[in-house]
């Protein structure tokens, strides 16, 4: 099968399509329907990969009910493993939430659980697994309420994700491990070559020294993305002069979709579920798991013209790829694409906003709400394009207009789009309920503030530096006023979900501020929610980011209080499963398999903790055999310190004359050592690892190290020097995800050429 | 001689596999892909070849493009589709209006569909609402309204800073000029429409006829005064704000109208886009 660019062909081992809708009474409508969970096999790219079909489908099927309803949701798990399904921005019982080990324990293979709770709400919401990394392998469908009366205006859900042909677990290690294997993709590694090419050479250098790694504004590569479960659709229902009403949930697990129109601006109506003013934008952002309604009109034709189908085109934030539907049906005029990101102009403006400390500074611009956006000097179709070596634009802003305009009055507007261009883009700001939101005065107030914290190299993502298994439970009373202050400390947006309740945004619409349960937070920016505690028992607030939420960005709100949840029969041991996620340990391994001997290492890292051992294994007696081992443990919250203690052996057979001295005149017993260590490691500006040993022998080494510097796209140069006099430089060229070759000097080994497979 | 043309033969035979069987799975297809020239063939064939997978060749006079593709790693849709993003209309996709105003001045090609023009002003402002209302913009009720809103195009092409949309966006104000009724304006406004209609459309004209946006920005400014002294003895449905920047125009300052509060200066584009202030709102 084709559409367009894109093979698409989904096989399913059987299909179910099994609706109930049964009716009872006249009261109240029981709305059922029954989802069958089931392994199937998918090829998005042109090779067969395991994805989850819920009733044979891929996105699950939209779930429609009316305000007033009962849903009665039987999930028939027919896997090998446990699931669990979460109503995402539904008000209903706790323990019919579907976080597994918190609201209920998961479902285990092969059984049926029932989820039945009235609906109390209307508005655009969707459905997920909240189970392990389930969501990224096809575990999202559309949830539509209805009012009981709903406007008249043709009405299609949309719901959009992504897809990686790589196991998700193993996205997941990657993540974990600072692979640059997703930049190389994406073609984001900003090496010094590119850097160097670019006229940024000193703004490469002022980042590392600052120790950042290239950054990205997402962190994975996919390789497809979606609309509704395809790359390329057509509405082709629709004629000239209609309204079509999209309602758009984001699905995605990690990715930020831009949403553009080819006919015209797109009128926001909703987000989250909740109505707004309508306002007019020429884009949007939508956030990981937010959800707008977008109303768009299909431009008339002059007559006798032939008939024209309109591009709405979705975007992934790191502009590596888009998807589209067409509205309309004939000729399809397209968007314009959006152009890609300028990374060193992004590099420079994370040099300026960064102490050395590893804090963020927002030079007193007090951001919040979206509203400056400072990826702006990323987005071409804002700031110009990118500049050729020599500093000349080539379209867009001049080189002088850029700095008259820094000294000029938009100093304030440097990074609010909306006033550098004709371009509107949607923020919270602009958001207005249609009703009054304001809660009751006279609730006692509960003031709770969060730092949102991460450490990139490490992929570790907390609130508070601390993740959720550090955390007890943040209790609250049933009828507070709950406010929430969140001020985000780390280089990457977070977009906060709360579970089971809307929170008014407080953005300076006073009465009418906006109710969502999703807020998207940019690094530097300060944001204040609040919300009425109305409910009972526990409830997740967490980066909906799947990789950060599974590395622990989250806390959870518990009622004091609270009834036991009857779906949770041994609380200690919900708790213990919960914390699993982030306490999970991550492996990788590397070895060089060279010429003059294999050289490599292994490790296991978890949130705080460190086991890693590193081998030099030569072919022969004279080369020597050495392995070191540490264990260690992460302290602070940029993690650049960690004491550990080793365990360090080595052999080799030498030249009895040859007497090796260390720097410090200590005699080296090189041929044959076995002894234990403590010692630390800190990370140094540019990236250099420094590591001070000293052994139960008395011998004391310092070592300075620095791995990884990425000198093109896809070649990294590793150097190392210490007080034992050894020396070793290698230039590796990375083939593939798991492959590359080396060349490398050692001090002890000599020269030597190698294949080098890594995990 | 004969030496010669073995040599021929063996180059030929070297040649033509070398030429011709690096595309697989082959498939040819039929286009047909505006464009006015040399430059545009360029254009259009460089956006459409991918090393061994496709090769366009397109012909200037008959607009026809064969293509060639493997069709094992893509198909027409996708060709074609590259083809419209780099500028071109074709019979299945339509360029981006970013695209084709970027192609070479002969490149300019008459576009296969005109699209109603989609300014920031939004001829639709009011009846993309949810709610259906009916709409209010019937040029019954407000005679100058398309005139407002093919003015409000021209600005925001030289919000944009760009020369050649702002010469189209003209003409197509002065048709919007020769398109008033005269009969509908009240008594008042219909004498003052009377006295700057030729200077309005004389300043229209010049911006059409130039893309220089120094020139036009100038031209703007003269236009805008005569657009305000129509338009401020006018009740319009919806508020029309006076604008000023000090800067403008060296110095000397100018003026401006727009729909909304927000400034975004015609002045300056990028350069200095919010510099101003309104300086009276008309409703």
């Amino acid at each position: 099968m084709r559409f367009g660019y894109t093979r698409f062909t989904v096989t399913v081992y059987s299909v179910f399509i099994m609706f109930f809708v049964s009716i009872t009474g006249y009261a109240q409508k029981v709305v059922r329907y029954d989802l069958y969970v089931k392994d199937t096999t998918v090829n998005f790219t042109g090779k067969p990969k395991r994805a989850i079909a819920v009733n044979g489908q891929i996105p699950m099927p939209t779930l429609t009910f009316t305000e007033g309803d009962t849903a009665e949701i039987y999930v028939h798990n027919e896997l090998n493993e446990e699931t669990a399904l979460h109503w995402h921005g539904l008000f209903l019982p706790n323990q019919y939430d579907g976080v597994p080990y918190l609201t209920q324990m998961p479902i285990k293979p092969h059984t049926t659980h029932l989820y039945r709770f009235a609906i109390v709400q209307n508005g655009t919401h969707w459905y997920h697994s909240h189970s392990g990394l389930q969501e990224q392998i096809g575990m999202y469908g559309s949830m539509i309420l209805n009012k009981k009366q709903e406007p008249d205006i043709p009405t299609v859900p949309v719901i959009l994700s992504e897809w990686t042909d790589m196991n998700p677990k193993n996205v997941h290690r990657m993540l974990h491990n600072a692979s640059d294997w997703f930049a190389i993709e994406k073609g984001s590694t900003q090496s010094y070559s590119e850097a160097i090419k670019q006229g940024y050479f000193k703004t490469k250098v002022a980042n590392e020294f600052k120790r950042m790694t290239a950054m990205d504004v997402s962190d994975v590569y996919y390789d497809q993305f979606l609309i509704n479960g395809k790359n390329e659709s057509q509405l082709a229902q629709f004629k000239p002069g209609d309204k079509v009403r999209l309602r758009i949930s984001n699905g995605g697990a990690s990715t930020y979709f831009w949403l553009k129109y080819a006919g015209g601006k797109m009128t926001v109506t909703a987000s989250d579920g909740n109505e707004v003013a309508p306002v007019e934008v020429d884009r949007l952002l939508i956030a990981v798991s937010e959800t707008y309604d977008v109303v768009l009109s299909i431009p008339e034709v002059e007559p006798g013209a032939p008939s024209v189908a309109y591009e709405f085109l979705v975007t992934s934030e790191d502009r590596t790829k888009s998807a589209s539907l067409y509205l309309g049906e004939g000729i399809r005029q397209l968007a314009s694409p959006m152009p890609r990101l300028k990374y060193f102009e992004g590099m420079k403006m994370m040099n300026g906003m960064m102490k050395l400390n590893g804090n963020l500074d927002d030079m007193g611009m007090n951001m919040s709400l979206n509203q400056m956006d400072m990826n702006v000097v990323m987005y071409p179709e804002i700031t110009g394009t990118a500049k050729e070596k020599g500093g000349k634009a080539r379209t867009g802003i001049k080189k002088e207009d850029e700095d008259s305009m820094k000294m000029d009055h938009s100093s304030h507007n440097r990074y609010n789009s909306n006033a550098m261009s004709s371009i509107t883009t949607l923020n919270y700001a602009m958001l207005k309920s249609t009703v009054e939101t304001s809660l009751p005065a006279d609730l006692p107030v509960k003031e709770l503030r969060f730092v949102l914290t991460g450490n990139m190299n490490r992929y570790v993502w907390s609130m508070d530096n601390k993740v959720i298994s550090e955390t007890d439970k943040i209790l609250i009373k049933k009828g507070e006023k709950v406010r929430m202050i969140l001020y985000n400390n780390s280089m990457m947006r977070h977009p906060m979900h709360l579970h089971g309740h809307d929170f008014r945004v407080i953005n300076g619409q006073g009465k009418y501020s906006p109710l969502k349960n999703v807020v998207d937070i940019m690094p530097m920016e300060t944001d204040t929610l609040e919300f009425a505690a109305t409910e009972s028992g526990d409830w997740f607030f967490h980066c909906h980011i799947l990789y950060h939420m599974m590395s622990g960005m989250g806390r959870i709100f518990s009622y004091e209080n609270s009834p036991p949840n009857p779906e949770i029969s041994n609380p200690k041991l919900a708790q213990r499963r919960l914390f699993a996620d982030d306490r999970a340990f991550h492996f990788m391994a590397e070895n060089d398999f060279a010429t003059n001997g294999n050289d490599g290492e292994a490790m296991i890292q978890n949130t705080r903790w460190s086991l890693g051992t590193e081998w030099r294994l030569g072919y022969h007696d004279h080369h020597g055999y050495e392995v070191e081992t540490h264990i260690g443990r992460y302290i602070g919250k940029m993690q650049w310190l960690m004491p550990f203690i080793g365990f360090d052996w080595r052999y080799r057979k030498i030249n009895p004359d040859v007497q090796e001295t260390n720097m410090f005149g200590q005699r080296s017993t090189k041929d044959k050592r076995s002894v234990l260590s403590v010692g630390v490691n800190y990370m140094l500006p540019m990236l250099v690892q420094a590591q001070a040993e000293v052994f139960t022998d008395g011998i004391f080494r310092f070592q300075l190290e620095r791995m990884d510097i990425p000198v093109s796209p896809r070649l990294r140069m590793n150097l190392m020097v210490n007080t034992d006099k050894e020396y070793m430089a290698a230039l590796k060229y990375i083939f593939t995800k798991n492959a590359g070759v080396t060349a490398h000097y050692d001090s002890d080994m000599g020269f030597g050429m190698g294949l080098t497979l890594n995990y | 001689m004969n030496i010669q043309r073995i040599w021929m033969v063996w180059l030929l035979l070297l040649l033509s596999p070398a030429l011709y069987a690096e595309i697989k799975n082959v498939s040819e297809g039929k286009a047909k892909i505006l464009g006015d020239c040399a430059l545009c063939q360029q254009g259009i064939e460089k956006a459409g070849y991918e090393k061994n997978i496709s090769r366009v060749s397109w012909d200037k006079d008959s607009k026809i493009a064969l293509i060639t593709y493997d069709n094992k790693q893509t198909n027409l849709d996708a060709i074609l589709k590259k083809i419209a993003l780099a500028g071109y209309d074709n019979e299945r996709f339509l360029a981006p209006d970013q695209a084709y105003a970027q192609l070479a001045d002969c490149c300019q090609y008459e576009r296969m569909v005109k699209t109603k023009v989609n300014s920031s002003a939004g001829a639709d402002h009011h009846h993309l609402t949810m709610d259906n209302e009916p709409s209010m913009a019937g040029s019954q009720e407000e005679p100058l309204k398309d005139l407002l809103m093919a003015y409000y195009a021209v600005k925001d092409a030289l919000v944009e800073t760009d020369g050649q949309t702002a010469a189209e966006q003209a003409k197509n104000l002065l048709g919007e000029i020769k398109a008033v009724k005269m009969g509908q304006l009240p008594h008042e406004q219909h004498m003052i429409w009377m006295e700057v209609m030729n200077d309005i459309n004389m300043e229209a004209l010049r911006i059409s006829e130039t893309k220089d946006i120094e020139k036009q920005r100038n031209y703007f400014s003269a236009l805008s005064e005569n657009m305000y002294k129509v338009l401020k003895v006018g009740k319009p449905k919806e508020a029309i704000y006076y604008q000023h920047c000090p800067m403008a125009k060296g110095g000397k300052g100018a003026n401006w109208l727009s729909p909304f509060a927000t400034i975004k200066n015609p002045y300056y584009g990028a350069q200095m886009l919010s510099c101003g202030k309104t300086t009276e709102t008309i409703q």
